[in-house]
């Protein structure tokens, strides 16, 4: 803190290359691809993370703007958050009729680890997976392992590369396949609205922006559930990594691994030498 | 805390400015019909950090804003249709492109150990976002079917 951490307004340098990707992104517009009987839809909010991130290597942008980046953008999704919040209100009756999907969508959270802690696992990776596929790898499931294992420990640097991961790409992919999915699965717009919610704050906007591009007509019933799905997240999402997520990653880690390692003593001889 | 309050207020001030050209060349709302819905969504947030700050409790600020969002614009709440009408001036998508011009600055710090993670946890990423997403989906599509919402 000090010092430098209260002067991100005068950092104009920053804000004039905000403003003028925005500029440029916004006079581009909408693209929509189709892709089989789905559609990926282009949005300015996508070509302003890529913009963004390519200026970083150009001179406009230093180590200065890009530090001073990160609290602005916790501050411009708070806007966001507000903004979910006031499309909440007017659709409060719909939602507490929705409750019960709301509170237990959480458990989807689940589908990470028995989709990606096998595939870890079969690629070879080690402990790194428990931290990797345990949850979606942000800031406070960060923290939990951390406090656990380290982050020096294998499951810590799992989290980190994960984390990483979500940080560089998150929000371009989910971005682009939330639009995409919503088209092409039988699923409900609603439901999708909800799974926005999971992520951080960036990833939530990405992944929000072309569901409501793609179904315009709900745009308001959209937003209002993707920010109490975010809010649900935001509040129980740590619990549920604490007391189920984790523990479940763990135990799978383990029946899996054993079963691995049977696997490879049997096709290798090697295998007790390298281990 | 007031030194706190007036970076945030000249903060907010800039990425509303930003917010409302974005809304104003993308979406053809002039700033001016866009702009006290944009106050409104600031003070909101600026009434959650404030919260956040001055409550002993470890709930993120972004559960106040949202909850205090919702609150105020509860049908039958004195003003609520007032809020309604000016803040959907404001697009979301309007209100996301700056987050994210934002995100892919500060991002670029984090791209040489992007670069340095290799194939696999690039793999396990892609899943990972995607098990989650799809898994939360799923399951909301089951429970509003079985309540027959949807």
């Amino acid at each position: 803190m000090g010092e430098q951490a209260f002067k991100l307004w005068k950092d104009w340098r920053l804000h004039v290359i905000v403003l003028a990707i925005v500029a440029v992104t916004e006079s581009i517009g909408t693209f929509a691809i189709p892709v089989g009987p789905g559609t990926i839809l282009l949005l300015p909010m996508l070509y302003a993370v890529v913009i963004g991130l390519g200026l970083y290597f150009t001179p406009l942008v230093t180590d200065k703007q890009s530090i001073n980046a990160e609290p602005l953008v916790f501050l411009s999704v708070s806007i966001l958050i507000a903004k979910f919040g006031v499309q909440a209100g007017p659709a409060l009756p719909q939602i507490i009729e929705a409750g019960p999907a709301l509170l237990l969508q959480e458990f989807g959270n689940l589908g990470t680890i028995l989709l990606a802690l096998p595939l870890a696992v079969f690629l070879g990776l080690k402990r790194e997976s428990i931290g990797m596929t345990h949850s979606i790898g942000r800031e406070a499931n960060l923290a939990l392992i951390t406090d656990k294992y380290g982050l020096s420990s294998p499951e810590g640097r799992g989290v980190m590369a994960m984390y990483i991961f979500g940080t560089v790409f998150g929000s371009i992919f989910i971005g682009l396949i939330s639009g995409f999915l919503a088209t092409v699965t039988p699923l409900h717009p609603i439901s999708f609205a909800m799974a926005t919610g999971v992520g951080s704050g960036s990833m939530a906007a990405a992944s929000l922006g072309p569901l409501i591009a793609a179904f315009p007509e709900m745009s308001e019933t959209l937003t209002a559930f993707s920010g109490v799905s975010n809010l649900i997240s935001s509040v129980t999402g740590l619990y549920m990594s604490i007391f189920i997520g984790l523990p479940l990653t763990v135990k799978l880690y383990e029946i899996l691994s054993k079963n691995k390692e049977k696997k490879a003593v049997k096709g290798s001889v090697d295998y007790d030498k390298k281990s | 805390m007031i030194k706190s309050l007036k970076e945030w207020i000249l903060v907010f001030m800039i990425i509303g400015f930003i917010m409302l050209i974005g809304n104003w060349i993308g979406y053809d709302i002039l700033p001016w019909d866009a702009l006290p819905g944009i106050a409104i969504l600031i003070g909101i947030s600026l009434a959650g950090l404030i919260i956040h700050r001055l409550l002993p409790f470890k709930l993120p600020s972004i559960a106040y804003i949202g909850i205090i969002g919702l609150v105020l614009t509860i049908p039958g709440m004195p003003g609520a249709a007032q809020i309604v009408t000016y803040t959907t001036e404001v697009t979301l998508l309007s209100i996301a492109t700056p987050i994210l011009a934002y995100a892919g600055v500060s991002i670029g710090r984090s791209w040489f150990d992007f670069v340095q993670l290799g194939w696999k946890t690039i793999v396990i990423g892609m899943v990972v976002l995607l098990g989650t997403f799809l898994g939360s989906a799923v399951i909301a599509e089951i429970i509003l079917r079985f309540q027959g919402i949807i």
